[in-house]
């Protein structure tokens, strides 16, 4: 099998947690390949562990158990510092609460992933404001989060998901906190992400913004449910 | 992440949380102070020390009944006072050198002319012709002793510019009489003018003949005589000194083998009393200056650890997008030492600003401390970098989604 487009390859992972002496597993045996250019949601009712599954997938967690091969690279062999640097470089993480750093301005949270890489000043500065330009915030660039409206502070976390340019964006409910009118923004904004070439993992558990993806993964009590081609995907 | 960067977060985290930056600051700032301070005290001290042994001259030295500067303990009582016919004889048997005078004082003297009067406040010495060479005493004005005012006893005086200010308003007081007690002495020079020292004016004050002060106003109990004597040369000293030991056990009678019932001070150990006071002032002021430090350092450390709980997100945030553990400390690290050098900036100028007020109060020359303000800065740098690794560390070893999912 050619592995070459493959971004993501995972197999029988779990997340185990004790609680009060007992195991909980927060997600159970799950095996998963993700190549390069699509376009993946994950569904599944609250508590199934999508967000378990993401973070995982984005270097943020590690694994209980289960192999994780991140572009032919196993993940388990890596240190702290190794996984800091595929965050940074290969991955961006849109969250659903935003994360942005509150006291900065947008264009310093977008720059922030930059710094990290090492880029210089004058360098990281222009490539930031244009990530800005692109998500539609060229007049919003030194607002501070509190000072931008919740779709706009998506709109920044995103700029700063892409500002590395990563292999793959993984966005856990990235319209969750969002009413519907700048939900559909937002996806917007993936879809042409998506049509540029770029690999989108979702989560949600809305139907209508999973028909955006061209694959749709359904978990249960951490378990994968369904895993299928999504024929009648939405385009924007 | 340039350090730029992590001075500006600093800054920022300082403006953030004013009140627990201010009152880091100020703890810094306090033991900065007590450094300083003490620093700049000492410094100050010593360059009024030096330049007055300067004007002494290093070939003069004292003979007094008890050290200048007594140790604790020394009874006054046990030594005799040293006699006006001891002095005699001690006189004629220094054989070394003519520069050789006995003086005493007493201080709250009041002086008239005519109407006018000082305050009684004024200082009254008495002396012999010698005396203003052995002291580097200038005379700006007049002359002063002859041997011939001392040896007949003259009623002449020679007085500070403070005197002539209270009681010879512009006029030029030479040839003029002024009268202290019952005695009337006529102005034959003016002193140069001292300014004021530890806020005590050094120009308050007349000279007259040892014998005229003794007669009339030495005070009625045990006034034991002070001698002042200089070496012809810097070579001679030690053989002049030799010589005053001899002539002053002569004349004090003491037996051979017995203990000195007087004390020999020169510029050496003179300088050598007081850099043992100056070296207390500087060990005080560095001990209190230190603990203050310390528990600087452990507030620091303190504030620091909830500055990195109320920023766990943010840290989460910054490990999120690639932040490596070395990146989180340097911030932490950087911060806590941003955070101690403004405060001992603080510090520093406060203990320069406390000295010179202090100095100027006495009538002091600042000189500036310039090594104790760089150790200074050097501790408070070495403060924030032990201060901060806890803090720093922890910072960096947390997990980064316990850290996002933190409240
Ligand atoms: N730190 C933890 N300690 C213990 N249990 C945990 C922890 N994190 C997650 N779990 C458990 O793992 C399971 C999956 O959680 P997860 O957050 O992945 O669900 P989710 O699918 O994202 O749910 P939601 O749609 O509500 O966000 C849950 O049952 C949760 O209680
Ligand atoms: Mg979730």
């Amino acid at each position: 099998m050619d592995k070459s487009n493959t971004i993501i390859d995972i197999g029988n992972i779990s997340k185990v947690y004790e609680m009060g002496g007992e195991p909980v597993y927060a997600i159970r045996d799950i095996s998963l390949e993700i190549k390069k250019n699509e376009y993946l949601a994950i569904m599944g009712p609250s508590g199934s562990g999508k967000s378990t599954l993401m973070n995982i997938l984005g270097c943020l967690d590690t694994p209980t158990t289960g192999r994780y091969f991140f572009k032919g690279n196993d993940i388990n062999d890596m240190t702290d510092n190794d996984l800091a640097e595929i965050r940074n470089r290969e991955i961006g993480f849109v969250f659903q609460t935003f994360n942005l750093l509150p006291r900065s301005s947008a264009l310093k949270n977008v720059e922030l992933p930059l710094i990290y890489s090492g880029m210089k000043k004058s360098e990281r500065d222009e490539i930031a404001r244009n990530t800005l330009i692109d998500v539609g915030l060229a007049d919003r660039i030194s607002h501070k989060p509190n000072e931008l409206s919740g779709g706009q502070r998506q709109r920044v976390a995103v700029a700063r998901a892409l500002v590395t340019s990563p292999s793959i964006i993984l966005a856990d409910e990235p319209t969750g906190n969002l009413d519907s009118k700048t939900g559909v923004e937002i996806m917007h904004l993936f879809y042409e992400l998506w049509k540029k070439g770029n690999t989108i993992i979702l989560v949600t558990h809305e139907e209508e913004i999973a028909l955006h993806a061209n694959r749709i993964i359904r978990l249960r009590d951490g378990l994968v449910e369904r895993d299928e081609i999504n024929h009648h995907q939405r385009i924007e | 992440m340039n350090i730029g960067e992590s001075v500006i977060l600093a800054f920022d985290s300082i403006r953030v949380n004013k009140l627990r930056a201010f009152l880091t600051l100020l703890s810094i700032a306090i033991g900065v102070f007590a450094i300083v301070g003490a620093g700049t005290l000492v410094s100050s001290l010593e360059g009024m020390i030096t330049q007055q042994l300067a004007d002494v001259g290093e070939t003069s030295f004292w003979i007094q009944r008890m050290p200048k500067i007594q140790r604790m303990g020394e009874g006054r009582s046990r030594r005799k006072p040293i006699t006006y016919t001891q002095y005699k004889q001690f006189k004629r048997l220094m054989t070394s050198t003519d520069w050789i005078s006995a003086y005493s004082f007493t201080q709250g003297m009041t002086v008239k002319n005519g109407n006018l009067s000082t305050d009684q406040d004024v200082n009254l010495i008495g002396c012999e012709e010698y005396f203003f060479i052995i002291n580097g005493t200038n005379i700006v004005e007049g002359r002063p002793f002859t041997e011939d005012d001392i040896t007949s006893n003259r009623n002449v005086a020679i007085i500070g510019n403070d005197v002539i200010t209270k009681i010879f308003p512009n006029q030029n007081p030479l040839g003029k009489y002024l009268t202290v007690g019952s005695q009337s002495y006529e102005i034959i020079g003016v002193l140069e003018a001292k300014g004021a020292t530890f806020g005590q004016s050094q120009d308050n004050k007349i000279v007259i003949p040892l014998t005229k002060f003794l007669t009339y106003h030495a005070n009625e109990f045990e006034q034991s005589l002070d001698i002042s004597i200089k070496a012809y040369k810097k070579e001679l000293l030690s053989s002049t000194i030799d010589d005053a030991y001899g002539a002053m056990r002569v004349a004090r009678n003491i037996k051979p083998g017995e203990e000195n019932t007087f004390d020999l001070d020169t510029n050496d150990t003179i300088t050598d009393q007081f850099s043992g006071f100056m070296t207390f002032i500087s060990v005080f002021g560095f001990f209190s200056g230190f603990i203050a430090l310390i528990a600087a350092g452990i507030g620091i450390t303190n504030i620091m650890l909830v500055s990195v709980k109320e920023r766990t997100r943010e840290i989460g945030i910054r490990k999120a997008v690639g932040a490596k553990k070395r990146w989180i400390m340097n911030q932490f690290f950087i911060e806590t030492i941003t955070i101690c050098q403004v405060g001992g900036l603080f510090g520093i100028l406060l203990g320069l600003a406390g000295a010179g007020i202090l100095s100027s109060a006495v009538g002091l020359k600042i000189v500036f401390p310039i090594t104790w303000v760089v150790f200074s800065i050097v501790i408070c740098t070495i403060l924030g970098l032990v201060a901060g690794v806890y803090p720093a560390m922890k910072a960096a070893n947390l997990d980064p989604i316990e850290a996002l999912r933190y409240e």
